[in-house]
């Protein structure tokens, strides 16, 4: 498979092998090659590659974006107000209707944004992994409660509850990080309690148990490490449809608060002016999608394509 | 559908036992098979129904926690120089004195007899606020789920005929591509190249039939890569199955298989995920219906967050899981009805 992808795309597979030092790149030919008889291992895909550089790009964006002259995603400048990108060599990337640094305020939007998919996502696999290896583990009446748990959280529309949430608490991002935290777990419960039921049975762990060990060591030194692999999968998938749903509720404004930025928030601001410029919704709009696609181009490397549909089936879709 | 090889595991015998177990559906009763092999649909029914009933309940409880946590609303409601007897009185007047227990308890008998209480800022019942706008909310869901389901059947029947990978990488990659832009962005977009440049269709509301085609695109185009990959998934399924050998030995045509044998068998899993992914439809659609101003479920219930408008909030969560629990309920027995083998896993 990587041999015959070779050829076909001069411009992108350089970059991995410049990137490699010439020891990496040698034993990565050894390890791909073995594998290149098996159907569909993917290596570094031209998929991969673009995934990582526009994964790349964003995270260059939210962490070096502070570093750059001129930062300032706050500061108003009525006359300097509706500059398009590239016309102002002050402001780049243009500025807003109250003539803020839209380059500044992209990267701040950026920043926030991953920031919160990040926490929200740690938040579910920590969840999801612990209920659904307790579940798994111990069985009976716990498993019972646990899989009922997961079955009601399905009937709630994350979408829906959140706005109900923010309805009583008012919306911020600690509502969104805490509320999708909580909601998007049953991904990770699943798989986690599915392998930890096929291995509480087994001789590895059985061992520790009649030599005295606790359970819940049991469960850290010998399930957990065959659940995380799965987990930091599902992670990897989760990523994206996490940014997206965030980003519709900032759109919907029930995310962070003005005058904090975000991608959602840019978005909706920029739509007001869609006629004039529609640069001020296109720009972060062509940032998420960057993240997005790129996130699952990069995460496809981990899963084959057949894993990748049967765990995005069973767990929620957006 | 799975393949060994490609899934990284630690420990080199899990990937086996992971897959067999993973794919058992996680409701499962404990060791049932005694009992399920003696009962047949109707226990399966009780059984699933008591669980939808019970889902519900839990839902509603919820819903009434949230509601109690916004702290007594007649500070929101009075004007801000109501004494402090005004507001105490008002408070009373909704029944937020009550204990908790004797509040919980009402709140279930009201909710039994559908009443889900008056909105804080309109004075009218929150349910009938709700209701108004469910049929511009269903218009456009059912729309939008008719034509990506159609859409991708059509690709994956195409895939199959034709039996070209590439045709299936261009539609998975292509609607990979399409779900990687969230849905109000890509109807900004569609709103910027179909109203803003070419003024072909409008952009806003809900005047004409036409109003109907950018929301229902922009969804149907999301919901896509779902369904076909999906189907495809489904139908790859089937082509495996012996009686496909036998339909191709007989001198059956390829295309006679697959509308006449394959298809129908594919539809139990198309089904099922339907009936799943109907919460994000919804979800979807509210978002949707913000980027053009549709009057529909997602209007009236920003606007009730932005008011704090509690009740309206609740009608709204309670009425989608309804709606939703029904639609799965009903999807789960129908499949039981369609495939008996169902009810025994």
């Amino acid at each position: 498979m990587t041999q015959q992808l070779l050829p076909t795309d001069p411009t992108v597979l350089p970059a991995t092998s410049e990137r490699d030092s010439p020891q990496g790149d040698q034993q990565g030919k050894a390890r791909r090659r073995p594998a290149a008889g098996r159907r569909k291992r993917p290596g570094a895909s031209p998929a991969f590659v673009a995934g990582c550089m526009m994964l790349g790009l964003v995270l260059l964006l939210a962490a070096g974006g502070a570093l750059l002259p001129g930062y300032d995603p706050f500061g108003q400048d009525l006359s300097a107000a509706m500059r398009k990108p590239f016309t102002d060599p002050d402001h780049l990337l243009g500025t807003d209707s109250l003539g803020r640094d839209m380059l500044s305020r992209l990267s701040l939007a950026s920043f926030v944004t991953l920031g919160i998919a990040l926490a929200v996502v740690i938040l579910n696999a920590v969840i999801g992994t612990g209920l659904g290896m307790a579940a798994g583990y111990f069985g009976g009446r716990l498993d019972s409660a646990i899989t009922t748990l997961a079955d009601v959280n399905l009937a709630m529309p994350v979408v829906l509850l959140l706005i109900a949430v923010a309805a009583v608490t008012g919306p911020s991002a600690t509502v969104t990080i805490v509320t999708l935290g909580l909601t998007y777990w049953v991904g990770y419960a699943r798989v986690s309690r599915n392998l930890a039921r096929s291995l509480r049975n087994r001789d590895f762990v059985l061992a520790p148990l009649t030599q005295g060990g606790g359970h819940g060591w049991v469960i850290r030194k010998h399930i957990l490490p065959n659940v995380f692999s799965q987990i930091l999968i599902i992670a990897a998938t989760d990523i994206a449809t996490i940014i997206l749903i965030e980003s519709s509720l900032e759109y919907l404004g029930l995310g962070v608060q003005p005058p904090v930025p975000s991608w959602g928030s840019m978005i909706f601001e920029g739509q007001k002016y869609l006629g004039t410029n529609p640069w001020l919704a296109v720009l972060p709009g062509i940032v998420m999608f960057l993240t997005v696609a790129g996130a699952q181009f990069t995460s496809q490397r981990f899963t084959a394509e057949g894993t990748t549909g049967a765990l995005l089936r069973k767990g929620r879709t957006a | 559908m799975f393949n060994l090889d490609d899934v990284p595991v630690n420990s080199a015998e899990s990937p086996k036992t992971a897959l067999t177990l993973s794919s058992e559906p996680l409701l499962q009763g404990q060791s049932n098979n005694n009992f399920l092999r003696g009962g047949t649909v109707p226990q399966y029914l009780i059984k699933r129904t008591g669980q939808a009933v019970f889902t519900l309940f839990c839902v509603l409880t919820f819903a009434f926690i949230l509601g109690r946590a916004t702290g007594k609303p007649a500070g929101l409601l009075l004007p801000d120089n109501a004494t402090a007897a005004e507001v105490d009185a008002l408070n009373g007047a909704l029944g937020f004195n009550e204990p908790l227990h004797v509040q919980y308890l009402t709140y279930l008998g009201n909710v039994l007899r559908g009443d889900f209480g008056n909105s804080y800022r309109q004075r009218e019942s929150a349910l009938a606020l709700i209701a108004e706008r469910l049929p511009a909310t269903f218009e456009l869901a059912f729309w939008s789920f008719l034509l990506g389901l159609l859409l991708a059947v059509l690709a994956a029947t195409a895939i199959q005929l034709t039996g070209s990978r590439t045709l299936r990488s261009l539609f998975i990659w292509g609607g990979s591509l399409r779900h990687s832009v969230p849905d109000f962005f890509f109807a900004l977009l569609a709103v910027l190249l179909f109203s803003v440049a070419l003024g072909m269709l409008p952009s806003l509301g809900r005047t004409s039939p036409a109003s109907l085609v950018l929301p229902v695109l922009t969804i149907a185009t999301g919901q896509f890569v779902l369904y076909v990959r999906l189907i495809d998934a489904a139908l790859s399924d089937q082509a495996s199955q012996d009686y496909v050998r036998t339909a191709f030995s007989k001198g059956q045509s390829r295309a006679r298989v697959l509308f006449s044998h394959m298809l129908p068998n594919s539809v139990l899993p198309v089904l099922t995920m339907a009936g799943l992914n109907l919460g994000s439809l919804l979800g979807g659609t509210v978002v949707v219906e913000a980027v053009f101003a549709w009057p529909g479920l997602g209007q009236v219930l920003t606007e009730a967050v932005s008011q704090r408008d509690f009740p309206i909030v609740q009608a709204g969560l309670l009425v989608v899981a309804l709606i939703f629990v029904t639609v799965n309920l009903a999807v789960d027995l129908l499949a039981a009805k369609i495939d008996p083998r169902v009810s025994l896993a």
